[in-house]
C-alpha cells in the first residue's frame, strides 16, 4: 500500500513538474529558441487557388538556401507551411494552430486578401510580424505588418504615366476585377488621367469567376479605346483577349506584374500574349543579377522536380528577402520588437524585388516598378528603368 | 437591339446546353444531381490534353480517345462510387456526387498542378467568320453545331433504340422495369458514362476559349445546371431550350442593364421562372403517387 502511495506521490510530481517546467523551456520569444527561428505561411497548396502555392514552395527554396549557408547567426528558418486552401476559415485555424502550436515568430507572404483579413487582428493581437503579400491599399496597415508589393493604385498610376507620356495612348480604357485588387487599379489610372484633365473612356467590372465575357469585350470595343489596362487575374486575361482577337479588336493591352508572367501567358493565350505591355515588381528571370542566378541555382537543387522558376516563385523568396535580412542585422537577439526596429530602419534594400524601404509610418515598402513587353517566345524585354510613383 | 448580343448568347448558349443535357441525362434516370458532371468534364479535357501534349497524339486519335475515357469515367464513378452507398437515400447520392467532385478536383490538381495551362486545338478560338458588323467565332459554330447534332443523335437514342427506352422505362419505375427483364443497373451506369461524354464534349469545346485549369467548370456547370432548372430537370429539350434562354439573357443584360451584375442574371431568371412555373418550362409537372 505504501508502496502505491509513493507511486502515486512521485508520479503527481513528476506531472507538476512536467507542467512547470513547460514555461521555463519555452523561449520568451515565441518562434524563436537557441538553434531555430520558425517562420510561418498560409498558402493555397490545394484548392482553386492552388497555383499560389508556388510562392510558398519559392519562399522554402529561400530558406534552405539560407540554412545550408550556416543559417543566421547560428539559427536555422524552419519554414511551416499551412495549406488554407484559399478559404478564409481555414486561415483563421491555420494561424491559430502555427501559432499556438509550434509557435511561429513570423510570417511572410500569405495569399488571398479576404483571409488576410480575417486573420489581421489575431495577427495584431499576437504581436506577430508578417512581411505581406498583400496590399497596404486593401488590408489596413499595423505596427507589426510590412508590405513589400507596390501599392495598386501607384503601380495603376505609373502604367498610365508611361502610356499617356511614352506610348501617346489617350484613350484609356479600363477593364478590372470586381474587387479590391481591380478597383486599386481602376483608381490609380483615374488619378493619373485626372493629372492631363482626361478620364478613363470606359471602366468595365469582370467578376473573378466569369468565363464568357463577350459582352465585356463588346463594351471596350465600343469605346474604341488606344489602350486597355486590365487589373484581372490569368484565366480571366486570356479569355477577354481571346474575345477580343476574335472580335478584330486589338488595342495595346497593359496589365500589371501580377500578371508578369509572359512565359505562362503566352502558352495559355496561344500567342496572343505577344506585344502585351506590362508593369513588373520584381527582376525579370533571365536578368543577369547575379542573385537571380543563385536563386534559380537554389531553385534547381531545393525546388520541386519538374516546377518551373516562375513569378510566383520568385514573389516566395522576394518576400523573405527583407525578414532575413531584418534577422541579419539583429544578430542573436531576435525579438519582436528588435526586428520591427530593423526592419523600419531598412532603407533602399534591394533583393530581387524593386528597392524597399521601411519606416515606423510608412509600411509600403517597395515603390517603384518598371515597364516590360512580352515578346513572342514567352520572354520579356525591358523598356524601361525601375520608376517611382510621382503622387 | 443588336443582333450581335443574340448571336453572342446562342454561342454561348450552346456549351450551356451541353453541361445542361449531360445534367438532365443522370436526373432523369436516378433523380441525382451530379454536380461532379463539371469536374468529371474537366478531367476528360486533362486526359486530352495528356494525350495531345505529353504523347503527342493527333487530334483525330486524341479526341475520340478522350470519350472513350470519359465513357469509362462515368461509368466507373456509378459503378465503384455511388453503386457502393448501401440503401442510399437520393439526397445522400447527391451528397457523394460533391464528394466525387472533391476528389477529381483534388487528382487533377495533384497530377497537373493548378498552374492554368492552354489545350491545343484544330481550330484557333479567335478565327472569326465576319459578316458585316456581326462577328461569330469558328470555335462558336463549332459549338453550336456539335450541340444541335448531339442534341438530335440524343433525341433519335431515346426515342428509337432499345437501350434508349430500357432508359425511360428505368426512370418511370425502376421496380417495374427491373420486373420486365431490364438490369437498371447497368442501364444507370450507361447513363453515367453516356453524360459524362457529354460534359466532356463540352469540356473539349469550352477549354480553347478559355484556359484548362482545374476550376474551368465552374462557371459552366453553374450556369447548365440553372439552364437545366429552368427548363425543366428531366427534359431534354427543356434543359437545351434553359441554356440559350440563360445565355441570352445574360448576354442582354450584361450589354444593356448592367455588366456588374451579368452573372447573377440567371440565378434570378430561375427564381422567377420556378415561381410561375415549379416543374421548369418543359417537364411536366411530376406528382409521385405514395
Amino acid at each position: 500500500m505504501r508502496k502505491k502511495n509513493l507511486w502515486t506521490v512521485g508520479l503527481m510530481g513528476a506531472l507538476t513538474l512536467f507542467i512547470m517546467g513547460v514555461p521555463a523551456w519555452a523561449a520568451d520569444v515565441p518562434g524563436v529558441t537557441d538553434n531555430e527561428i520558425r517562420v510561418g505561411q498560409w498558402a493555397a497548396m490545394t484548392g482553386p487557388a492552388a497555383a499560389w502555392g508556388a510562392v510558398a514552395r519559392g519562399a522554402d527554396v529561400y530558406f534552405k538556401m539560407i540554412n545550408d549557408e550556416g543559417g543566421i547567426h547560428g539559427r536555422k528558418i524552419k519554414h511551416i507551411v499551412y495549406d488554407h486552401q484559399y478559404n478564409p476559415a481555414k486561415t483563421v485555424a491555420g494561424v491559430k494552430e502555427l501559432v499556438e502550436g509550434p509557435g511561429v515568430f513570423a510570417f511572410v507572404a500569405g495569399d488571398c486578401t479576404a483571409c488576410a483579413l480575417a486573420v489581421r487582428d489575431y495577427m495584431i493581437d499576437k504581436k506577430m510580424i508578417w512581411i505581406a503579400l498583400g496590399n497596404a491599399w486593401s488590408i489596413k496597415p499595423d505596427k507589426h505588418f510590412f508590405f513589400v508589393y507596390p501599392n495598386y493604385v501607384d503601380e495603376a498610376a505609373i502604367q498610365t504615366k508611361y502610356a499617356w507620356e511614352q506610348m501617346g495612348k489617350k484613350k484609356i480604357a479600363v477593364f478590372y476585377q470586381n474587387d479590391d485588387y481591380g478597383k486599386g487599379g481602376l483608381k490609380g489610372v483615374e488619378r493619373q488621367l485626372a493629372k492631363y484633365n482626361a478620364k478613363v473612356v470606359a471602366e468595365i467590372p469582370v467578376e473573378a469567376q466569369d468565363r464568357d465575357l463577350k459582352s465585356h469585350a463588346m463594351k471596350l470595343k465600343e469605346a474604341n479605346p488606344d489602350a486597355v489596362i486590365m487589373w484581372v487575374n490569368p484565366t480571366t486575361a486570356v479569355i477577354i483577349r481571346k474575345t477580343a482577337a476574335a472580335m478584330k479588336f486589338a488595342p495595346t493591352w497593359i496589365v500589371p506584374s501580377t500578371l508578369g508572367d509572359p512565359e505562362l501567358m503566352n502558352k495559355v493565350s496561344d500567342g496572343l500574349w505577344e506585344g502585351t505591355v506590362f508593369s513588373m515588381m520584381a527582376e525579370l528571370p533571365d536578368s543577369d543579377l547575379p542573385l537571380m542566378k543563385k536563386y534559380q541555382e537554389a531553385f534547381k537543387k531545393y525546388g520541386p522536380a519538374g516546377e518551373r522558376f516562375s513569378l510566383f516563385t520568385m514573389a516566395g523568396i522576394g518576400f523573405s528577402e527583407p525578414l532575413v535580412e531584418a534577422l541579419k542585422r539583429c544578430g542573436r537577439e531576435v525579438t519582436t520588437e528588435r526586428v520591427i526596429q530593423e526592419l523600419d530602419k531598412m532603407k533602399d534594400f534591394k533583393g530581387i524585388f524593386g528597392r524597399i524601404t521601411f519606416t515606423p509610418d510608412d509600411r509600403q515598402g517597395q515603390k517603384e516598378v518598371f515597364m516590360c513587353e512580352a515578346l513572342k517566345d514567352g520572354k520579356a524585354k525591358k523598356l524601361t528603368d525601375w520608376i517611382t510613383v510621382d503622387k | 437591339m443588336s443582333f450581335q448580343v443574340i448571336i453572342s448568347g446562342i454561342a454561348v448558349g450552346s456549351a450551356y446546353a451541353l453541361v445542361a443535357l449531360a445534367m438532365v441525362i443522370v436526373y432523369k434516370t436516378s433523380e441525382v444531381l451530379n454536380f461532379a458532371q463539371g469536374e468529371m468534364a474537366m478531367f476528360s479535357a486533362y486526359f486530352a490534353f495528356m494525350l495531345l501534349s505529353v504523347f503527342g497524339w493527333p487530334f483525330w486519335a486524341a479526341f475520340p480517345a478522350t470519350l472513350v475515357f470519359a465513357f469509362l469515367l462515368g461509368m466507373g464513378s456509378e459503378f465503384l462510387f455511388l453503386r457502393r452507398a448501401k440503401n442510399p437515400t437520393i439526397l445522400g447520392l447527391i451528397i457523394m456526387t460533391l464528394s466525387l467532385e472533391m476528389i477529381i478536383f483534388g487528382l487533377v490538381s495533384w497530377k497537373w498542378g493548378s498552374e492554368p495551362q492552354g489545350l491545343p486545338f484544330p481550330i484557333d478560338s479567335y478565327d472569326t467568320f465576319t459578316l458585316g458588323t456581326l462577328f461569330v467565332s469558328k470555335l462558336e459554330v463549332l459549338t453550336c453545331v456539335t450541340a444541335v447534332v448531339l442534341m438530335f443523335l440524343l433525341f433519335l437514342f431515346f426515342r428509337y433504340t432499345k437501350v434508349g427506352i430500357a432508359v425511360k422505362a428505368t426512370q418511370l419505375n425502376n421496380n417495374t422495369a427491373r420486373l420486365m427483364g431490364i438490369r437498371t443497373s447497368r442501364i444507370l451506369m450507361g447513363t453515367w458514362g453516356l453524360a459524362s461524354v457529354v460534359g466532356a464534349v463540352a469540356g473539349l469545346l469550352i477549354t480553347p476559349a478559355s484556359t484548362l485549369d482545374p476550376y474551368m467548370m465552374w462557371d459552366p456547370l453553374l450556369k447548365g445546371f440553372s439552364a437545366a432548372v429552368l427548363g425543366g430537370m428531366t427534359s431534354l429539350p427543356g434543359a437545351a431550350v434553359g441554356a440559350y434562354i440563360v445565355g441570352i439573357v445574360e448576354n442582354v443584360f450584361g450589354s444593356y442593364v448592367s455588366i456588374e451584375f451579368k452573372s447573377v442574371v440567371a440565378f434570378a431568371l430561375i427564381v422567377i421562372v420556378l415561381c410561375v412555373k415549379p416543374s421548369g418550362l418543359l417537364a411536366r409537372h411530376y406528382v409521385k403517387k405514395v
